[in-house]
């Protein structure tokens, strides 16, 4: 047996711009126990909802608990209130909100991709990435007004509409995409070094998954069938052409491949939605004030996102819970890094794509 | 959104949850506190792995200064969110560190009503 090192990971990692922190317990190189430290920044916004913010009000503070995944915060609260209070949404709206969901899915996993490639010390995969990246960036900023944090959804539906120039703009910007992001995958799919360095590092098996409750692409990747756009009917998901993806590693080389399958997929999904998008209103008012609970899920990009709502006739709801993919999936890296090389650690902490910001909302 | 909820006094919790849970069927997507003054609705959320809208909820109440069963002996990833409960409504649960979502110097139990 080796000497026993204490080996810190963050709050402040150059890996990890997040603020999550390991310590990590190692004989030689290999991890023997592992601490996780996630509330550097807690931000209330569960409080916040709860006391300060009338319930139409909550969907835009919810937008800003990640600037990445914002429309899944707002869709998740959104589609809540809008159950609770018996709001039946138009179908133009609901398809809208499937375009901006999905392409913001595709800038999150393209991040997500971007990071690994980054961490495995490929940095002009990583710039690559984020190129191809920007110009979905460009897409929402176009559409939403904003390139995150964007307040498109809104309870009742949506706040802007398609036009025709957008939506040629749109097409136009999809088919340059889709040619570099099929390019993206064939390079993560077949480099010789990526192949070398990812595959059978940090692998979730299926058993481990469903014992571990692991949550979107590294679920995914490890063969468990889940995806809430399947299990939960929020947006029309299924009239879109939506596939499930899994493949069967478990590992960091199929976390990635998982993602960038779903970005092709997703990009279809724009497509269809463009081609199938309904006529008429983006809006129907939203009047009175939610009494009783529901509870919806929602498929972020990181994973399952968990809204719980309570209001009791108030203008103020009761309570406002949010579970997001992160706190989710923290369980199973805590599980994994045991035995596990500390030079694998960066690589296998990205590849689950962590927000804290989401964490510690 | 087909919802089962079982309501039971705090000590039969992980009982309940023993009865029906199977990791292969069930997954569990988190436990929520909600503050109602003096006491704490807790709420286990679990939905059917490739069903729609398909859940199982597990109710029961807890005082401020009950302790909380944890079920981490049947679902090992719980912790994180029993632990969270810790933090957030300083309440005692079976086993758990506060600390986690808190810093030593940010004010208590957030989550608490008055």
């Amino acid at each position: 047996m080796g000497k026993r090192i204490t080996v810190p990971f963050g709050s402040q990692h150059v890996a990890l711009p997040e603020p999550v922190r390991f310590v990590f317990q190692t004989e030689n190189e290999r991890i023997v126990d592992v601490e996780v430290d996630v509330g550097y920044v807690h931000r209330g916004i569960e409080k916040a909802c709860s006391t300060r913010f009338k319930y139409m009000q909550v969907g835009y503070v919810v937008a800003r608990v990640c600037g990445l995944c914002a429309i899944s915060h707002t869709l998740g609260y959104v589609t809540a209130i809008e159950r609770l209070m018996e709001v039946e949404v138009p179908k133009r709206a609901l398809y809208l909100r499937v375009l901006v969901s999905e392409l913001d899915r595709i800038h999150s996993h393209l991040l997500a991709m971007g990071h690994t490639a980054e961490v495995a010390g490929y940095e002009n995969l990583f710039m690559q990435t984020f190129r191809y990246r920007e110009s979905v960036m460009e897409l929402l900023e176009l559409i939403t007004g904003n390139r995150v944090q964007f307040d498109y959804v809104c309870p009742g539906g949506v706040n802007r509409d398609m036009t025709t120039e957008l939506e040629k703009e749109i097409r136009k910007k999809l088919k340059e995409l889709e040619e570099k992001c099929l390019w993206l995958k064939d390079v993560f799919e077949n480099d010789f070094s990526l192949n070398l360095r990812w595959k059978g590092v940090g692998v979730v098996t299926k058993e481990m998954a469903k014992e571990m409750n692991v949550v979107g692409p590294p679920a995914r990747a490890a063969g468990l069938e889940t995806d809430v756009r399947a299990e939960f009917n929020y947006l029309p998901f299924e009239e879109v052409g939506f596939k499930l993806i899994t493949r069967r590693g478990g590992d960091i080389y199929d976390r990635n491949l998982v993602r960038a399958e779903e970005v092709i997929n997703s990009i279809e999904m724009v497509k269809n939605v463009l081609d199938g998008l309904p006529e008429g209103e983006i809006k129907v008012p939203v009047k009175g004030l939610p009494e009783g609970e529901t509870f919806v899920r929602v498929e972020a990009p990181r994973g399952e996102l968990f809204y719980y709502i309570k209001g009791t006739k108030k203008m103020v709801l009761d309570r406002v819970r949010i579970r997001v993919p992160t706190f989710a999936n923290i369980p199973v890296m805590k599980k994994l890094f045991i035995g596990m090389d500390y030079s694998d650690v960066p690589a296998t902490v990205i590849s689950f794509d962590p927000c804290l910001s989401c964490t510690a909302r | 959104m087909r919802v089962e909820e079982v309501k039971v006094p705090l000590r039969e919790v992980r009982r309940t949850i023993k009865e029906f849970y199977d990791p292969n069927v069930w997954h569990f997507i988190t436990v929520n506190g909600t503050d109602l003054g003096g006491k704490v609705e807790l709420k286990w959320f679990f939905c059917k792995y490739g069903e729609k809208e398909t859940f199982k909820v597990v109710t029961a109440e807890a005082g401020y200064d009950d302790e909380i069963p944890t079920i981490t002996y049947l679902i090992p990833s719980a912790w994180i969110a029993e632990w969270e409960l810790a933090d957030l409504f300083d309440l005692k649960v079976e086993g758990a560190k506060k600390g986690l979502f808190l810093d030593p110097d940010s004010p208590k139990a957030p989550l608490r009503r008055g």
